[in-house]
């Protein structure tokens, strides 16, 4: 579980006066961002932290402990962001087959100059290489998003994502695989030498509006 | 990558790289990834990509409204 929801939440839960505005404020950080991952906009991540937690203020009392009140919470959040009113222009509906997203049978193996071997440290402070990543999470099909912001960004363990999301963990480590692929192959056309060509069909052969490029030359 | 090996492998990388592959899943796929460059260069790649979503920053949210606030604070019986 998200450590600094899990803390902030138990912190509510126990009454403690003196901690009560910090927590508040901690989780409100954490649905906001969630919410801005997940919309892709101000508008709907305010609406999305602003009606889950008055809505955390009715159950408050009503889960045994912090974590079972946090997956609830991330449900709450999830339902809010899917009720959103500006829809992210670029997710298509379809669904993502690991076929298409495979690379193709004659990739070079380690081209000259490939970046893929950069720091994690130099990928957070590149502010374009952020962008990038936002523009390709923003274009997967919904279910994908969700699950990718839940486990790799928010850091839920994959039984709690299942939870969150009602599906069983096999379908969740599906989601998720293809979810990273599709991210992978968006960012392989910013990564100069990293990749030759992919393929963006979807399971119905066509390339999803707003995803990247089919053919990406490196 | 078209290999019917390499496509099996495939399918199963982020299963490797979160640790939740069974044993013999896990042992077959690092034998296979010893002589496959292809696979190795693609596991770097999936690895970094993960890499970049964990280190993604959270976004400067605005204060919680005094709506919210006085919400918990009454459910808190304050």
């Amino acid at each position: 579980m998200n450590a600094q929801v899990e803390q902030a939440l138990e912190i509510l839960k126990s009454g403690d006066a003196r901690a009560f505005d910090r927590a508040l404020e901690s989780l409100q950080a954490a649905v906001y961002s969630f919410g801005m991952r997940f919309c892709g906009n101000r508008e709907d991540a305010e609406d999305t932290a602003q009606e889950t937690l008055l809505r955390l203020a009715r159950q408050l009392k009503n889960f045994p402990d912090a974590r079972a009140l946090a997956v609830w919470l991330y449900k709450v959040a999830k339902t809010q962001c899917l009720m959103s009113r500006r829809q992210s222009k670029f997710a298509p509906a379809q669904m993502l087959s690991l076929e298409a997203l495979m690379p193709p049978q004659h990739e070079p193996a380690g081209a000259p100059g490939k970046s893929w071997e950069v720091t994690p440290e130099e990928i957070a402070l590149r502010r374009e290489f952020r962008d990038h990543l936002e523009q390709a999470i923003l274009s997967l099909p919904k279910p994908y998003r969700l699950v990718l912001i839940l486990r790799d960004m928010e850091e839920l363990e994959t039984r709690e994502v299942a939870e969150v999301m009602g599906i069983s963990e096999e379908t969740t480590k599906m989601r998720l695989h293809r979810a990273r692929v599709y991210v992978r192959n968006a960012l392989a056309k910013y990564m100069p030498g990293a990749t030759p060509r992919f393929s963006f069909r979807t399971a119905h052969g066509r390339r999803p509006r707003g995803a990247p490029s089919g053919s990406i030359t490196s | 990558m078209r290999d019917p090996r390499c496509k099996k492998i495939f399918a199963a990388l982020s299963a490797y790289l979160d640790s939740e592959l069974p044993e013999p899943s896990c042992r077959e796929l690092q034998r296979h990834l010893q002589g496959c460059k292809p696979c190795i260069t693609y596991l770097e790649s999936l690895k970094t990509t993960i890499q970049a979503c964990r280190r993604h920053p959270i976004s400067k949210a605005p204060r919680p409204s005094p709506r919210v606030r006085a919400a918990l604070l009454k459910a808190l019986g304050r």
